[in-house]
């Protein structure tokens, strides 16, 4: 048997798009090591994983995300 | 003309008013007979960064909002990069704030899929 969908996390919270400046809520959808998570994982729709996929791009060229999370430098 | 976003990132020993100098330069390329205006300026100040740029692990952030005709860009941008205080900016098509693409509420499906019960 197919497992259950989960509604999309960001449809849930209602029409709101994401903003790349965020990213308290940007690190929701990046593993700990900065990844993107993945559809199956986030269980988001395609708008909105297409939607985090840019937003956490932008995010991580200004610097507010680290392109590979957990080592220094 | 377009509506845009853009993050600038300064040297970190720069102080506000060496950033708000700046900031009237690049956005004399833009206003004036260019035909463009900025809306909203809004200092972050410093922060940490993710990871260094140039050689820096920290930032004074601003963001701007402004509108200009898309011919002012080039040079705009050209001035941009010779600035060596200014570590690295990104200029986005602004969506307005939020509003273009509103997402229609989905239909909910079927209560028995919704078992793990997690809601934030």
């Amino acid at each position: 048997m197919r497992p259950s969908r989960k509604a999309c996390p960001i449809c849930e919270l209602g029409a709101r798009t994401i903003d790349y400046k965020d990213e308290k809520t940007l690190t929701r959808f990046v593993t700990e090591r900065g990844k993107i998570l993945p559809r199956r994982i986030s269980g988001m729709c395609a708008r909105h994983q297409r939607q985090v996929g840019t937003a956490v791009k932008r995010a991580r060229y200004i610097a507010l995300l680290p392109y590979i999370a957990g080592f220094e430098t | 003309m377009r509506d845009y976003e853009i993050v600038y990132i300064f040297h970190p020993s720069l102080e506000e008013e060496g950033v708000t100098q700046k900031l009237d330069r690049f956005h004399g390329l833009l206003t004036g007979d260019r035909g463009g205006n900025v809306t909203e300026v809004d200092h972050w100040g410093k922060r940490q960064m993710a990871y260094p740029v140039e050689d820096q692990t920290s930032g004074y952030y601003v963001v701007a909002h402004f509108a200009a005709p898309s011919e002012a860009l080039p040079e705009f941008e050209r001035i941009l990069k010779l600035d060596e205080e200014l570590l690295r900016y990104l200029v986005v098509v602004n969506e307005g704030d939020l509003a273009t693409t509103p997402v229609p509420p989905q239909p909910k499906r079927d209560e028995e899929s919704e078992e793990e019960g997690e809601e934030a």
